[in-house]
């Protein structure tokens, strides 16, 4: 236990290693002249390198604040969308990629499933404006009109839209995830096996396959979180939030890159986490299960 | 030959085959369209004024007109041909960039490959969109669709980068080594059999996601510039008047959907997923 | 009352051109064993899923079944087995979960048997694994699958069926890829069992072997149909039906004819080579073995898994550096060599084994004859095809399409595939490594026939790996015999069953003997 955990340590170790490299590539556009030659570039990385560990992380050019803080600002909203949309991900995503990968008469459904998950998040987003607008009389809710949380149908109506576009996105991977590990798991020979020796399907599926899916779940939390905050920067921006997807989008337009390697940076770091996390959370399912 | 090893597998392939064969069919239809566009539209692209501004779909104008009086059909047409050909070359660098070079990686010597499948790896923790705008935000709008490509290429590459690797440790590349056949045959049977029985497979995924990124880029106002609009810029114009005219977004929206749902089932489903 | 009672089952696929089971028929009674005999598709298989309540889906299913004590029923897709009837599974390969421990899994099953809580079930195999004579011990079983060795599975598989105290026990190829001394052990136990408690055993095997040791009544079927029926002590000698006689040629056990390798080059020569044993205390006194393997001659290493023959035989074609001492193959010193040279000299040989995922999946049978061609001869293609179509004629294989893949060849086919790729390398050394695992007594029949061929025909010097002492004395005239990693005998493999005295070879060779020889109880007239 304690190599594998050391191991996922030091993977983690290198992802972020590897994400500083990439914040620092990018902070580095940010100095004088670093565009003009590759000498000049590698000098700016490397004094770029050397503000991190000082941890100073620049400023932004166009606020004049440091670009921790407009992090600070902003990263808390995009946590709070990918954090509900990630709920609902949960709920509309699980049940379907289960019973999608097992119940046979529904896997008929998949072709329905493949238009869902063809569309893209911008044009889910435009499609739930639209049916707000026009079926649910929702007032506009593109702009950043934060209502009193206090008032539960104005709050409801401003999470409403943009949480179910990214919690559509969340669900497509998150069936896609299960649906994987499902298939996987039903192709194996021990299901037919230990029928024949006596035990029924529900405790096969129950005991056996369950674990070995929720594994392949825990194993897609990094792609999962991808996908969650790539809706979330278009949702961000159909929307209004000022989050921090937005930031980034706003300050590689205005080559703002001290803040935009910061975002990246923070961005990349939390999929590596997930990635950890997931991998410590299929461990243990394995464990248990080998235990049971 | 147990009892227990006996599994229907039959009807599996057919069907794969056929969703295939269906998925590519749709893209040969949307080629042949975008080819005969010239023919199809009844207006250049871009052309302002051609009818009323914002009149609904009608026998005179199939698809309506937009708040510039732009023929949405004609425009949809031209956007889909912009579109197509942006994602084509994104595809086409993403299997160079991605999943050939990936497949090559896998046997570098003194394990570089490691390093960069580690690089590879940094790169693919960051959304494809995200990378694809930083890409776009370090060159200009114009590199948009080499951007999409490049910002692909990470997952691709770390995909075949992994069969490669499983690949060349399998029991029968053990076998094969044992009996002399050398690691330069084993990368060409690899990559004949992996690029003959996949390639097709691989693009179709490629061509869906690279449309998916360079149609969010454009939307966001980092992808496509004006007047070559793509569907993604052709439904961000669309944003301030869709409300009361659904047709300027709904039928580039279509077109879109079915761009990339014929390119998801010419490949087959092919993302774990099973019919 | 019978035990069981199969009238007239069919089973058959729509569309089929037959039936995998055409109208069987059979009463089996407390404590008798029947044996079923037949290849794959033979319809035994069929048989089997039927009674186990798994029949495959979407096929016709017609007869009728009665369980004991049970009204006959119309056999179909629904049809449960009786609660008093126990599943015997084989070993090879595992049919269990691979993430959970084997003990768990099979205290589950029991529990569910039984209707007790899994710490029960748990309890109950230990009961019975105690009680059996050379069972291995609970905790044996407390590994997944994959860290446990198949024999040791095997006895758990057998423990959780007699815990079960059935009335009938369906064994599913049970010892299927298991060593014949593990195999013997095995079955000793079952007729033991079967004595003390009197249940009925209907028996799947692929082997004339196991059919030997078991006893009881057989059944030969072949393409859905019974061709013979009978005792085994009197078809195993006197056979009615070409197909049985076939199946009971005797293929194993006859020693090749003496050959003369004096003047043969040498292939394979060993100074001084140090095999280091495994002891469990954790010296390491170490053997040295010097030999020379001439073309044309053969050479036998006889062991269980874990005795070190693989780990022997990988140093001897440079796939493993020796510890000490030198290896010269075909001439060169293995030593000396980087691993491009050593891929290159590898050229010379072939290896055929009993693993059915060494050919790629994705190739073709062509492309898997042509490849060694291609790779170390660059023939022209007119040549290279000749040589092709004569190898995969040799084996059999011609009325296959070439481009047909491999995923979807039987164990047997690519079995003889195997050996057509090794037909066109001329090897000067061929490796068997375990040839006949698996196959039925028919496919073991002719795939000796084609080593045979393959050996008088290309001449190479045999190196033969197997646990089973009558697959070695077939196919090799010399053996090493390891254990643990230690070299405990060598000679001739003519002599040794009448002048071996270490007891782990006399062992392997009465576990690959006959019934009488070995003194095993009779079975099926009793109980």
């Amino acid at each position: 236990m304690w190599r594998f955990l050391l191991l996922q340590a030091a993977r983690l170790a290198l992802g972020l290693v590897g994400a500083v490299l990439l914040a620092a590539c990018v902070a580095a556009l940010a100095a004088e002249g670093a565009q003009s030659g590759a000498g000049a570039y590698f000098s700016a990385l490397l004094a770029q390198l050397n503000a991190f560990a000082h941890l100073d992380f620049g400023t932004s050019i166009i606020s004049g604040i440091p670009a921790l803080g407009e992090l600070g600002l902003r990263l808390p909203v995009t946590l709070e969308l990918v954090g509900l949309g990630a709920i609902v991900a949960l709920v509309l995503g699980g049940p379907l990629g289960i019973l999608l990968g097992t119940e046979r008469p529904l896997r008929a459904a998949a072709p329905l499933l493949q238009i869902v998950a063809a569309t893209p998040v911008f044009v889910a987003s435009l499609a739930l404006l639209w049916l707000a607008a026009n079926v649910l009389h929702w007032p506009d809710m593109t702009f950043p009109v934060f209502a009193d949380r206090g008032d539960l149908d104005s709050t409801v109506r401003v999470l409403a839209l943009p949480v179910l576009t990214v919690g559509a996105a969340g669900a497509a991977a998150i069936q896609l995830a299960l649906r994987r590990a499902t298939a996987e798991a039903m192709d194996e020979p021990y299901r037919r096996g230990l029928r024949l020796m006596g035990l029924s399907t529900l405790e096969i599926n129950r005991v056996y396959l369950l674990p070995q899916v929720l594994t392949g779940l825990c194993r897609s939390f990094g792609d999962i979180a991808l996908a969650l905050f790539a809706a979330a920067a278009v949702a961000e921006w159909v929307f209004g939030w000022p989050g921090a997807a937005v930031l980034f989008l706003k300050s590689v337009a205005l080559h703002d890159w001290h803040v935009a390697a910061l975002v990246l940076f923070v961005f990349a770091a939390i999929k590596f986490l997930a990635d950890f996390a997931g991998e410590l959370g299929a461990e243990a399912l394995s464990a248990r299960s080998a235990a049971t | 030959m147990s009892a227990i090893g006996i599994v229907s597998m039959r009807s599996l392939p057919r069907l794969r085959a056929a969703i295939r064969a269906f998925g590519f069919a749709g893209l040969a239809l949307i080629a042949v369209a975008v080819g005969l566009s010239d023919v199809i539209a009844r207006a250049p692209a871009d052309a302002t004024g051609i009818g009323p501004v914002l009149a609904p779909p009608s026998s005179q104008f199939l698809l309506g007109t937009d708040a510039l009086g732009r023929d949405v059909l004609s425009e949809t047409l031209h956007a889909l041909a912009v579109t197509l050909i942006h994602a084509g070359l994104a595809t086409a660098i993403t299997l160079a960039a991605g999943s050939l070079f990936g497949f090559i990686a896998a046997r570098l010597p003194w394990k570089s490959g490691v390093v960069v499948r580690w690089f590879a790896g940094i790169l693919g923790a960051v959304p494809a969109l995200l990378l694809a705008i930083l890409f776009v935000g370090i060159a200009t709008r114009d590199y948009a669709a080499i951007a999409a490509g490049l910002a692909a290429a990470p997952l691709a590459f770390s995909r075949t980068y992994d069969r490669a690797r499983a690949l060349s440790v399998s029991r029968h590349a053990e076998f094969a080594r044992a009996t002399g056949i050398q690691g330069a045959t084993l990368m060409r049977r690899d990559l004949a059999y992996e690029f003959r029985d996949t390639f097709l497979t691989i693009a179709a995924r490629a061509l869906a996601a690279v449309t998916i990124t360079l149609s969010t880029m454009s939307f966001l106002g980092f992808g496509a510039v004006p007047p070559h609009r793509d569907l993604g810029l052709m439904i961000a114009a669309a944003r301030a008047s869709y409300l009361e005219a659904w047709w300027v977004a709904a039928f580039p929206a279509l077109a879109l959907l079915l761009l990339i749902l014929f390119a998801r089932l010419a490949a087959a489903l092919d993302e774990g997923e099973r019919p | 009352m019978s035990a069981l009672e199969i009238t007239d089952l069919r089973v058959s696929r729509p569309g089929a051109q037959r039936a995998e089971l055409e109208r069987f028929s059979l009463s089996l009674e407390p404590g008798e064993t029947v044996v079923l005999l037949g290849e794959v598709g033979s319809g035994k298989e069929a048989i089997m899923r039927v009674l186990g309540g798994l029949p495959e889906s979407g096929y016709d299913i017609s007869g009728t079944l009665k369980f004991a004590n049970a009204d006959a029923d119309r056999a179909s897709r629904h049809t449960k087995p009786h609660p008093r009837t126990a599943w015997l599974a084989g070993a090879y390969p595992s049919p269990l979960n691979p993430n959970a421990t084997v003990l768990s899994q099979l205290s589950r099953v029991l529990a569910r048997k039984l209707g007790v809580p899994v710490a029960s079930g748990e309890a109950e195999l230990n009961v019975v694994l105690r009680r059996l004579e050379g069972a291995p011990p609970l905790e044996a079983l407390d590994a997944p699958p994959k860290n446990v060795r198949a024999e040791t599975i095997a006895w758990g598989f057998l423990a959780t069926a007699f815990a079960q105290t059935p009335d009938l026990l369906l064994a599913d190829h049970p010892l299927s890829g298991l060593a014949p001394l593990h195999a013997r052990a095995l079955v000793a136990a079952l007729l033991a069992e079967q004595k003390r408690a009197g249940f009925a055993i209907l028996y799947a095997a692929t082997g004339t072997e196991t059919a030997r040791m078991l006893g009881g009544r057989l059944i030969v079927l072949r393409q859905g149909r019974v061709v013979e029926e009978g005792p085994v002590e009197r078809l195993a000698t006197a056979q009615a039906h070409a197909y049985t006689q076939t199946l009971f040629k005797g293929a194993l056990g006859e020693p090749p004819p003496p050959r003369n390798t004096g003047r043969g080059e040498p292939v394979l020569q060993v100074y001084g080579l140090e095999i280091q044993p495994r002891h469990k205390n954790g010296e390491s006194a170490r053997d040295s073995l010097t030999f020379e393997l001439r073309r044309g001659a053969s050479l036998a290493l006889i062991g269980e898994d874990g005795s070190g023959r693989r780990d022997l035989a990988r140093t001897l074609i440079g796939l493993r550096r020796a510890a000490g001492g030198r290896v010269v193959l075909d001439a060169v010193d293995v030593g000396i060599l980087s691993e491009n040279m050593l891929a290159r000299l590898r050229r010379r040989i072939a290896l055929i084994t009993g693993d059915d995922d060494v050919l790629d999946p994705r190739m073709t049978i062509w492309d898997t004859v042509a490849e060694p061609l291609r790779a170390h001869l660059r023939l022209p293609r007119n040549i290279l095809n000749d040589y092709g179509e004569a190898a995969l004629k040799r084996v059999g294989l011609a009325s296959l399409k070439p481009n047909t893949s491999i995923a979807a060849l039987s164990a047997f086919d690519r079995r003889r595939l195997q050996v057509a790729r090794a037909i066109v390398t001329a090897p000067v050394l061929a490796v068997l490594d375990e040839p006949l695992r698996g196959l039925d007594a028919f496919a073991q029949s002719v795939m000796l026939d084609l080593l045979r061929n393959f050996r008088s025909q290309e001449g190479p010097a045999l190196l033969v790996i197997t646990a089973d002492f009558a697959v070695a004395r077939t196919l090799a005239e010399t053996a090493l015999v390891l254990k643990d990693g230690r070299i405990v005998e060598r000679g001739a493999l003519r002599d040794l069953p009448q002048n071996s005295t270490e007891p782990f070879t006399r062992s392997l060779i009465e576990a690959s003997g006959s019934l009488a020889q070995s003194g095993l109880p009779q079975a099926g007239g009793e109980g």
